[in-house]
C-alpha cells in the first residue's frame, strides 16, 4: 500500500486549479522542466486566484519544492494582483508545514488545509456526538449483515477495506466472525479512530489497521482489496460518485464493493405511524439542507452501474424492534433525536415549534418500539457489485 | 544507542548506493513502510518517516567518501525511531558534516532553515539536514569514527506528532 508511482500533474481551467499528485523526488532541476513549464503556462492563463492543489502529493523533495516555489515567487513579483492558494491535506502529514513558510514570505500566497470543509455536514459526523449513534446502529445491522456479507461475496482469507469506518465496530465484527486475512479501516474523524483503536486494543485485535484519510482521495494504491465496504456513508457526501470512484479504484479487478445506505423517509412505526412518518420525511429534508442524501438507498443500483461495476446485487432489510432487545432500537432512535433535532436543527435555524414536533416523531417511534404490540422499523439497502477484470 | 531495538537495516557498497538516484526514494519508501505497520496510523507514519529519511539519504548520496560500506538502519526507542546512516568519509565529507553539526547547534534553526529553503541560486547543501531537524524535530548526532567512517543518527518522534 505504498505510494510508489511518480507524479501526475493536470490543470483545470474552469476552477483555475493545478493539481500535482504522486511523488516528486527529482535529482536535478532539469527533471522539473516539464512540470515547471506546465505550471508556468497554467499560471499565465489565470486571473484572480490560482489554486495549487497538492492534496495528493505524497512525496516531495527539496529540489522539486524549490523549483515550484521559485516559479511561484517569480510570478508573484511580476503579478502582484494574482492570488495563489496552495491547497494541502492533513492526510499527508508533512505538506502544510512544508508550504506554510511560503505564505509567510509572499503576500500573494495562502496555504489552506482543505479538509475542514469537505461538505456542509462534515462537523456533525466527525465530532463525538455521532459515536453513540454509530455504536447502536452497527449492533443492530450486524444481525442482518453477517448473513448478507457472504452472499455478497465476502469470504475468509480476503483482504478487506472498510472506508468511512466510523468507530470501527463493523471491522471488528467482520474480523471476528468472517475471518478475512486483513482489514484496513479508514476514516476522517480522529475522534472515531481513537475510539476504534482503543476498542481494538482492549479486545486484543490485531489485523485491523485503522488509518486516517480522506475517502475521496485515498493514499492507497490501485487494485489492493478483494472486498471494499462503505457503509452508511455514500449518503453523506454531496458527490457520492467521487467516493465510489475511489472505492472502485482500490478494489481488485474481480473483487466487490459493498455499500449500505438508507432511505430515511421510510423509517416507520405503529402505533403513531403518522407522526413518525412526518418526522422522518423532515429528517430527509434536514439532511438535504446539509447536502446529504439520506434517501440514497434505492439509488444504489444506479450509482454502482454508473461507476462502471457489473454483476450488481441489491438487497434490502428492515432493522426492527423485534430483532433483539427493543431497548437497543429505542436507544438508536434517541441518539438520532439528540443529534438531528439538537445540533443539526439548531444549526439550520429551526423554530422551537418545529423542533418540538420534530422531536415528537422520534419519541413516538420509541413508544412504538417499546410497546408490547408495537412495531418500529429502519430500512437499509445493501448493494454490492463486481469490478470488471 | 542504548535501549534501542534494531528493526531493519539495509547495507551495500557506497558506490552501488550512489550509482543510482532512485535508491534514495526506494530505500526511504521501503524502510518507512517496513517500520510503520505497528504505529498508530501506519500510512501517516510511513509518509512522514519516508520524507525525513529521504532527506538524509539524499544528503548522504551527495556527500560521502569514495569507497566502503554504506548502511542505513532504523531502530525503535519507544515512541521514537532512530535512523542511523553509516558511511565512509574523506576529509572533504568530514568537513561537510562537521559544518552541518555545528550549524545544527545554532539558535533560531527554523530561521536558518527557512532562509536556506528559499535562498536563490544553488541550494544550501545542508538543507535536508536542517529540514529534518526543524520540520521533523529530529535530534541529529554526527560522529566521526575511526577508519574514515562517519555515523549520522537522527532520532525522530513522529508518533502523535502529525495530529
Ligand atoms: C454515517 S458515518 C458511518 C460510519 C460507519 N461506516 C458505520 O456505519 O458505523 C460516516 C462516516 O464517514 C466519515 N467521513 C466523513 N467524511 C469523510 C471523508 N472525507 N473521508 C473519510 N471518512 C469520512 C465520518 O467521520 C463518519 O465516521
Amino acid at each position: 500500500m505504498s505510494i510508489d508511482r511518480s507524479y501526475q500533474a493536470s490543470f483545470n481551467e474552469n476552477n483555475q486549479e493545478f493539481v500535482i499528485a504522486g511523488k516528486l523526488r527529482p535529482q536535478s532541476e532539469d527533471e522539473m522542466r516539464p512540470l515547471a513549464e506546465a505550471l508556468t503556462n497554467s499560471l499565465a492563463q489565470v486571473r484572480g486566484t490560482f489554486y495549487l492543489n497538492v492534496k495528493r502529493l505524497a512525496r516531495l523533495n527539496n529540489v522539486a519544492f524549490r523549483a515550484i516555489t521559485n516559479l511561484v515567487s517569480q510570478v508573484c513579483d511580476t503579478r502582484p494582483e494574482l492570488r495563489i492558494e496552495v491547497v494541502t491535506s492533513s492526510v499527508m502529514g508533512w505538506s502544510t508545514r512544508k508550504f506554510l513558510p511560503l505564505a509567510e514570505r509572499l503576500p500573494n500566497v495562502t496555504v489552506n488545509e482543505y479538509d475542514n470543509d469537505f461538505y456542509p455536514g462534515q462537523s456533525f459526523l466527525e465530532e463525538g456526538g455521532f459515536i453513540p449513534i454509530l455504536r447502536n446502529q452497527t449492533k443492530l445491522t450486524w444481525r442482518h449483515e453477517r448473513h448478507l456479507l457472504p452472499r455478497h461475496g465476502l469470504k475468509p482469507g480476503m483482504t478487506v477495506a472498510d472506508i468511512c469506518c466510523g468507530i470501527g465496530d463493523f471491522a471488528v465484527l467482520v474480523q471476528k466472525e468472517l475471518k478475512p486475512s486483513h482489514i484496513l479501516a479508514l476514516d476522517h474523524s480522529r475522534t472515531s479512530l481513537d475510539y476504534a483503536r482503543k476498542v481494538a486494543a482492549e479486545f486484543g485485535i490485531a489485523d485491523i489497521e485503522y488509518v486516517y484519510g480522506d475517502a475521496s482521495e485515498m493514499v492507497i494504491e490501485d487494485n489492493q482489496f478483494d472486498f471494499v465496504t462503505c457503509r452508511h456513508s455514500l449518503q453523506i457526501f454531496d458527490r457520492p460518485e467521487l467516493i465510489l470512484k475511489e472505492l472502485y479504484r482500490i478494489c481488485k479487478p474481480g473483487g466487490r464493493v459493498y455499500i449500505t445506505n438508507e432511505k430515511n423517509s421510510h423509517c416507520l412505526g405503529e402505533p403513531r405511524g403518522e407522526s413518525i412518518q412526518w418526522t422522518y420525511t423532515e429528517v430527509a429534508k434536514l439532511f438535504a439542507d446539509f447536502k446529504m442524501d439520506v434517501e440514497l438507498g434505492p439509488k444504489s443500483r444506479r450509482y454502482l452501474a454508473d461507476a462502471g461495476f457489473e454483476d450488481i446485487l441489491v438487497d434490502s432489510f428492515m432493522v426492527t424492534n423485534g430483532d433483539g432487545d427493543p431497548q437497543d432500537f429505542a436507544n438508536m432512535i434517541q441518539a438520532w433525536e439528540n443529534v438531528f433535532a439538537g445540533e443539526m436543527a439548531r444549526d439550520r435555524g429551526d423554530s422551537p415549534e418545529f423542533i418540538a414536533r420534530f422531536r415528537q416523531g422520534f419519541q413516538d417511534q420509541i413508544y412504538a418500539a417499546l410497546h408490547p404490540k408495537g412495531y418500529a422499523g429502519w430500512p437499509i439497502w445493501a448493494a454490492s457489485a463486481r469490478k470488471p477484470t | 544507542m542504548s535501549g534501542t531495538k534494531p528493526l531493519v537495516e539495509i547495507s551495500m557498497g557506497i558506490e552501488a548506493f550512489a550509482s543510482e538516484w532512485l535508491h534514495c526514494d526506494r530505500i526511504s519508501s521501503y524502510l518507512a513502510r517496513m517500520v510503520s505497520h505497528n504505529r498508530t496510523d501506519s500510512l501517516l507514519y510511513a509518509n512522514l518517516l519516508s520524507s525525513a529519511l529521504n532527506e538524509l539519504l539524499e544528503t548522504a548520496f551527495a556527500h560521502h567518501g569514495p569507497e566502503g560500506n554504506f548502511s542505513c538502519r532504523v531502530s525503535r526507542l519507544g515512541d521514537s525511531d532512530v535512523i542511523e546512516l553509516d558511511l565512509p568519509c574523506d576529509d572533504m565529507t568530514l568537513a561537510f558534516y562537521r559544518d552541518a553539526a555545528q550549524r545544527l547547534t545554532q539558535p533560531d534553526l527554523a530561521g536558518i532553515y527557512h532562509s536556506a529553503l528559499f535562498s536563490p541560486g544553488k541550494p544550501d547543501p545542508h538543507l535536508g539536514l536542517l529540514e529534518v531537524a526543524v520540520d521533523y524535530r529530529a535530534r541529529i548526532a554526527i560522529v566521526a569514527e575511526k577508519g574514515n567512517r562517519l555515523k549520522l543518527a537522527a532520532e525522530l518522534t513522529l508518533e502523535g506528532a502529525a495530529a
